[in-house]
């Protein structure tokens, strides 16, 4: 069980719709199932041209490649890495721990998809070596304008399951 | 020596291998020292100026090298560094 205070609810929705067609991404933290830190994390393919893209992974771009850096960032989304062990370092200095991940999906449903799936697994071959505890997985979906969603999953062995995510 | 783990993308220049194992005296003379093993890898953890690409994080144990003295982090024997791509995702299967 998620739980995600009102203000925080309503900046991660916000972010959403100020990248909105390109994908956001952030991280949010807390302690247990309460959270109270949210990071905006930058999405870097929006700027990342296929010769960067191409220095990384053949897989993604060959996926990509079609598309324009612009186009890219409408369907996926990559954090800029700094950012994100910035944001770890001040999570860690405010004593509370990583929760989730989140991204938004601006034209399909709040779940994740099988790109999703499979980063968030090579993620997790990392992540106890690394001590970072299991993050949820939070989408954001902006399908419908008027009415986005939020779901929350656990990604274990290649397998999503949803678990309940509330506002407060 | 220094274990280095080897995300999935960059497995085609280990020869496949999840870990790998490098010497060297900081972050930098290992990264040179393993391009030397695996030609070709430094330029996909690094940019034309040196520096670590933007979507890559490295760990000396559980410390992100930014945060200590980024690439001339020292580095001893038993030390274990990770080469961790930044999370990404995307909505298209």
């Amino acid at each position: 069980m998620l739980s995600i205070p009102s203000d925080i609810w309503e900046d991660m929705i916000e972010h959403a719709r100020a990248l909105d067609p390109h994908e956001c991404c952030g991280i949010l933290a807390g302690t247990d199932g309460t959270i109270t830190g949210h990071y905006r994390i930058t999405n870097i393919l929006a700027t990342m041209s296929e010769a960067e893209l191409a220095r990384f992974d053949q897989a993604k771009l060959s996926d990509l490649k079609q598309l324009s850096p612009e186009e890219r960032a409408d369907i996926a989304f990559q954090m800029d890495a700094q950012e994100m062990s910035q944001a770890q370092k001040d999570i860690r200095q405010r004593g509370i721990t990583l929760r989730a991940f989140y991204h938004s999906h601006t034209f399909s449903q709040a779940r994740p998809s099988i790109t999703d799936i499979k980063i968030a697994m090579e993620f997790e071959s990392y992540r106890e070596k690394l001590n970072i505890p299991e993050p949820f997985h939070v989408i954001i979906s902006l399908q419908d304008k008027t009415t986005p969603v939020i779901r929350a999953y656990r990604i274990r062995h290649s397998t999503a399951t949803e678990v309940p995510v509330e506002r407060r | 020596m220094i274990t280095v783990r080897i995300p999935t993308p960059l497995r085609p220049m280990t020869g496949g291998k999840s870990e790998v194992e490098g010497t060297g005296n900081s972050i930098g003379e290992l990264i040179d020292q393993l391009n030397g093993a695996h030609p070709g890898l430094k330029d996909r953890i690094c940019d034309e100026q040196g520096e670590i690409r933007r979507f890559i994080n490295i760990y000396l144990n559980e410390e992100d090298i930014r945060f200590l003295t980024g690439k001339d982090t020292p580095v001893k024997d038993g030390d274990e560094v990770s080469i961790v791509p930044a999370i990404a995702g995307g909505c298209h299967d």
